[in-house]
């Protein structure tokens, strides 16, 4: 299956600069005519809001002022690839061949998707792995019913306006009521095009009783100009469903990065949620799993390692609303260079949400003069049969371990590597994903050896 | 000294780094190739410091003295440089290190040994590490355990004796491994270091305990008796039998005096 | 029976200092505030001119500065400060024997139990009433020793160049909107000065009662403690139950010399109309020990963060802190601990306890910053929620830019537990003693740092409000 998208913007656009309204309304002439109607609203909002400061609680420690700047950014003008593995870069190749079972791919480059394939027996059985852009012709009920509407509407800020407005293209996974996939669906994507913005959606519709595991890893070179990837990110885990769901990502320095999640789970819902932050310049992840349902379970995992001068904002919020839910968070990270990690994170019981179990930790390790964390896990409560803790720590690697594992003939740096390694680890040790933890194993290895820690 | 001189220690003080506090005030040993001493005192004698400082521990400060470890001097080396050049310590209380899996801490540590640019084969560590475990009756599943995280007393102990069959040093350093384990353990431990001599009769092991029960099972060839941070007696097997029924307290009244004259 | 029955048996909510005295303030400004009343309090005191000087740019600062939009609701709070009193004299002048202050006065601080615990345990006590000290004595034992223990205006007047040295140097009038407004019409408040090397073995008190209707209070304290010296220095709060809303906004400065040790205890039980926005901070010398002992009980809404800035080597920091939220009222407390300097270390431990639609919220931060090596910090915040209408927050903030800085926090929410409380009742106990028990067991870590042995007072508030009348 080959999909080239035609609807790119044309190279000279690229002098004029901008993410203005003319590339919204280009975009939107493409559209089927309510998704034009959204695009259009998206940027009415997008032109009403502020661009958040440092003034606001959320962007305390992220200076969006000094970290992104809009202006100089461009619609992405490169040709599309042809869905032919021999004309990808080899990146690109190399991390799809040390593939773990899957059982549909999905590849997207430089926003675009260039390959889908989806196993015969779940599309005949009603399972929807697809470009978004197609859907939005093909499953348009799907679509105006989830696409930022219940999950990411573009009034829950600037950004999210902004990405509403401009994604050209996601991806659209779809399971049918009682349908369990077997091995997780891989999506990679590619980014190429220094200087340019790139919005993409992702839509994750878990009918009830359904199953299903969904691995998303992004990767690029450095970029020598500034570049912006900014992904939306919703998922709908109806009653009973069980979705698993993985980012990786490995997005080259230059980049500021960043992704909107918003999980909802019905009754009985469960989530295992995982976000590998090891790329990008700035890492901007707003994490939301909201707990509809009674006797949801969510598990929320994260896990960072910073070296040079990267900047990682993990914002996360677990909010219960129904009785009975329980959530469990857990974000690790270790710094090093002159890189800093801030982590907010709240867990917010509504009236009326009885027997809620939810829990927060974060835990950072620092591991050079110049490196600094930052951590404000918050609780809001307003029922009173809960179990609610939080826990955050930052403190530095332990000199009776590394005796112990110098005194056994490792060297500083393989002793220090393999406790940060071993810190690490055990965020993954709660995912249950043989290959993919296997994998994002390999990938924290790789960026450890590459650090100044190697 | 005579050729087959493993370990030579002479005239060794130590202190506490950053204060002020001296702990060995002037260590000779001897320990010959293949021969077992074993370090005997009341707490506080700084027995263990001993084997910190022979493994390279920076919570201490060398003052004065000279180590020689093989013919070389131990104290020029970093801790993992003494261990690649042989030197093993079974620590008295084995550091827990989450989310690392002992056969990945052991691959890495055998991996060091070798020089540079050399890969270790994953297929002969295996072996290896298989055999090493079968030879002291330990369950597969173990290797893939946290490196001492959430092991029992007895279990840290053992995973101290693997470490040592695995990386087959030529001074094993015993530091109170015999203390908080049931006679159980006690066996299990002793029979692992036994069976690692075996093999190896050219392994030196210096045991340091508090107790004589240690010594039921592991048989030394000498008794040093440590005091105040002074070794004060030297003698056979016979030393610490007599100790363990004498009691330190009346060993201490005795050297005190000998010290003085001296 | 059911168990909001056993909650109104325990009485927790009793406001028991609710007497008013009818009386006459010699003199006192017009409602609201305007550079009239900044310069007729300067005025009334007879202040130098540096004095007016910077309580006319505090008035500036105060004006331009916005009313904060997190923390305790405030948006009632415009209308509370243009209508109260920013100044009113209750009598001519400052007493130093209890014969002399006015009967009415003394009939107050006598119920309120101050002339007793003065005598049996106190080093020295100081009572404020609306805007002015009242009473200040201290024993002559210390007296001898060089001890001062004054009110703020007699500081000023007889220590003006230890005064000048340090007054707003911990608390500059920049730092928030109501230190601001403190430093343009503070009034009252102590001036204390422990010597070099001196030993306080008894607590040095000050009490502050608001008694009119529609009043503000805002005394201001300065301590400086001297290198090597110790003491322990009470504060109490509280006023008569009125329609409308008061104010009260304390700025504290301490300044703990090197190796010198200082423990700052408030129980702070004003009525709940009261809206108490206090600034406390102390800075920490070399070798230095600040121990802040919060109790937050009364008010209607409390923002108040004792803050340690431990700026010399080796300094520590210890804030211990309760807070009860219970209807109406909103405790927004905590603690700041600011690591300026290698080896210092610092705990806060906090817990709260809110029932009916009380909210408890723990605000606080710990910043290490670089260059603060092996310092070490650990928070602990821990809430108990008595019934389903009860809110508790917490709102930590950890900024760490020190590799070798080792910190932590901890937070849990739990409620009553049934098990509990069947436990203690298949012992024989009734359910109301048996939650008792419970609150008691929950704030025993901080409850028993109190210096109840010594203040009769406090430890009547503290049983009152904590356990009722059971127990």
């Amino acid at each position: 299956m080959v999909e080239v998208v035609a609807d790119r913007v044309a190279p000279e656009q690229k002098k004029s600069g901008a993410l203005d309204r003319g590339v919204v309304e280009r975009l939107a002439g493409d559209d089927p005519e309510w998704l034009a109607t959204r695009r259009m609203q998206a940027l009415r909002i997008y032109e009403a809001t502020p661009m958040p400061s440092t003034q606001l609680e959320e962007w305390r420690y992220t200076d969006l002022s000094r970290k992104l700047c809009l202006d100089k950014l461009h619609s992405p003008v490169a040709e599309a690839l042809p869905d032919d593995p021999q004309a990808w870069p080899e990146r690109l190749r190399s991390t799809m061949a040390e593939d773990h079972d899957a059982v549909g791919h999905l590849v997207l480059v430089d926003g675009s998707v260039v390959h889908t394939n989806i196993g015969a027996h779940l599309s005949s059985r009603g399972v929807v792995l697809t470009s978004l852009r197609r859907a939005a012709t093909e499953h348009p009920t799907l679509l105006e019913k989830y696409l930022a509407t219940q999950a990411i509407p573009p009034e829950d800020g600037k950004l999210q306006a902004l990405n509403a407005m401009l994604w050209t293209d996601g991806v659209l996974l779809y399971v049918p009521p009682g349908v369990r996939l077997e091995h997780p669906v891989r999506v990679t994507r590619w980014y190429s095009e220094t200087g340019a913005a790139f919005f993409s959606r992702t839509l994750i519709v878990a009918d009830s009783a359904s199953k299903l595991a969904y691995v998303d890893e992004a990767l690029s070179d450095d970029f020598d100009q500034e570049t912006l990837t900014s992904q939306a990110v919703e998922v709908f885990a109806s009653d009973g469903a069980h979705v698993q769901y993985v980012s990786a990502q490995r997005i080259g320095r230059g980049a500021f990065c960043h992704a909107a999640q918003r999980i909802l789970l019905g009754r009985d819902a469960t989530l295992d949620m995982l976000n590998v932050s090891l790329g990008a310049s700035t890492t901007r992840v707003d994490l939301n799993a909201r707990l509809l349902g009674s006797g949801a379970d969510s598990n929320l995992l994260g896990l960072y390692f910073g070296d040079g001068d990267q900047h990682f904002d993990h914002n996360t919020s677990q909010d219960h609303i129904a009785p009975a839910a329980r959530s469990d968070l857990l974000y690790k990270g270790a710094l090093d260079d002159s890189s800093r990690a801030v982590f907010r994170g709240v867990i917010r019981v509504a009236e009326g949400a009885q027997q809620t179990d939810a829990y927060q930790t974060n835990r950072n390790l620092i591991l050079s003069d110049n490196a600094r964390a930052d951590a404000l896990p918050k609780l809001e409560i307003h029922a009173d049969d809960v179990k609610c803790s939080h826990g955050a720590t930052v403190g530095q690697l332990d000199e009776e371990s590394l005796f112990y594992l110098m005194s056994r003939g490792l060297t500083r740096a393989q002793a220090e590597r393999l406790v940060v390694v071993g810190f690490l680890g055990m965020v993954l040790q709660r995912l249950p994903l043989g290959g993919v933890v296997e994998k994002v194993t390999r990938v924290i290895e790789e960026k450890l050896r590459l650090g100044a820690h190697a | 000294m005579s050729d087959t001189t493993i370990l030579s220690i002479e005239n060794l003080h130590v202190k506490v780094a950053d204060e002020g506090l001296a702990i060995l005030k002037g260590v000779d040993l001897t320990l010959p190739g293949g021969e077992v001493h074993a370090v005997m005192g009341p707490n506080g004698s700084g027995k263990s410091t001993l084997a910190k400082v022979l493994t390279g521990h920076p919570g201490y400060e060398v003052v004065a003295g000279t180590v020689v470890f093989d013919g070389r001097d131990l104290l020029e080396l970093e801790p993992n440089e003494r261990a690649c050049a042989g030197i093993f310590l079974a620590f008295q209380y084995p550091v827990e290190i989450p989310g690392v899996s002992i056969a990945n801490f052991l691959r890495t540590a055998m991996q060091s040994r070798l020089v540079e640019g050399e890969e270790l084969d994953l297929f002969d560590f295996q072996d290896l590490l298989l055999d090493r475990m079968n030879l002291l009756d330990m369950d597969v599943s173990f290797a893939e355990r946290p490196v001492n995280d959430g092991f029992s007393g007895g279990e840290k102990k053992r995973n101290e004796i693997l470490q040592m069959a695995v990386l087959k040093p030529r001074l094993a350093l015993m530091d109170e491994t015999d203390s908080g384990l049931d006679i159980d353990a006690l066996k299990v431990v002793a029979h692992g270091v036994n069976t690692l001599r075996c093999e190896d009769p050219t392994m030196s092991v210096l045991l340091i305990t508090h107790y004589q029960r240690m010594l039921d099972y592991i048989r030394p060839d000498v008794v040093h008796v440590m005091v105040d941070g002074r070794i004060v007696r030297s003698g056979g097997p016979d030393v610490a039998v007599r100790l363990e029924e004498e009691g330190y307290a009346m060993l201490r009244e005795a050297d005190a005096r000998t010290v003085v004259q001296m | 029976m059911p168990k909001n029955e056993v909650i109104e048996r325990l009485d927790l909510d009793r406001y028991k200092y609710d007497f008013r005295t009818e009386d006459m303030p010699v003199f006192r400004t017009e409602p609201g505030l305007s550079e009239d009343v900044v310069r007729a309090i300067s005025r009334y005191k007879e202040e130098p001119d540096w004095m007016l000087e910077f309580r006319l740019k505090a008035y500036g600062l105060y004006m331009k500065k916005p009313m904060p939009e997190w923390g305790a609701d405030l948006s009632q709070l415009g209308d509370v400060l243009d209508q109260i009193y920013y100044y009113v004299r209750p009598q001519d002048r400052m007493k130093h024997s209890w014969q002399d202050v006015p009967d009415n006065i003394k009939d107050t601080f006598q119920k309120l139990g101050i002339p007793e615990a003065e005598q049996k345990v106190l080093a020295g006590v100081g009572a404020q009433y609306e805007s002015e000290m009242v009473y200040h004595s201290l024993k002559k034992e210390w007296e001898s020793k060089g001890v001062i223990f004054d009110s703020i205006e007699d500081g000023l007047k007889k220590h003006p160049e230890l005064f000048r040295d340090h007054f707003a140097t911990v608390v500059p009038p920049a730092d928030n909107k109501f230190a601001a407004l403190n430093s343009a019409v503070w009034s009252g408040g102590s001036f204390v000065y422990i010597p070099k090397g001196v030993h306080l073995e008894t607590p040095l008190q000050a009490y502050f009662r608001v008694n009119q209707e529609r009043m503000g209070q805002f005394e201001r304290t300065l301590i400086i403690a001297d290198e090597g010296s110790r003491a322990h220095y009470i504060e109490g709060c509280t006023a008569p139950v009125y329609s409308t809303e008061s104010f009260h906004s304390g700025v504290i400065e301490i300044v703990v010399a090197k190796d010198a040790r200082f423990r700052y205890t408030t129980i702070q039980n004003w009525s709940r109309n009261m809206y108490n926005l206090v600034t406390q901070r102390a800075l920490v010398r070399d070798g230095a020990t600040m121990e802040w002992l919060d109790g937050n009980l009364g008010s209607k809404a409390t923002m108040k963060y004792p803050s340690c800035y431990l700026v010399g080597e080796g300094a520590h920091g210890s804030i211990l802190s309760i807070a009860y939220a219970s209807n109406g009222q909103h405790q927004d407390t905590g603690g700041k601990v600011v690591h300026a300097a290698p080896r210092t270390t610092s705990t806060i431990v906090s817990k709260s306890i809110s029932r009916g639609t009380g909210r408890a919220s723990y605000r606080g931060l710990c910043k290490v910053y670089e260059g603060s090596t092996a310092s070490r910090s650990n928070v602990e915040c821990d809430a108990l929620l008595i019934n389903e209408t009860a809110r508790t927050d917490t709102y930590p903030y950890i900024e760490i830019g020190e590799r070798s800085a080792n910190v932590g926090h901890e937070a849990t929410v739990s409620k009553i537990g049934e098990e509990q409380l069947f436990y203690l009742m298949s012992r024989g106990m009734s359910e109301d003693e048996a939650m008792a028990m419970i609150v008691r067991g929950f704030i025993e870590p901080i409850a028993k740092e109190l210096p109840l042995e010594y203040a009769v007072e406090l430890n009547r508030l503290i049983e009152l409000e904590m356990e009722g009348s059971v127990g």
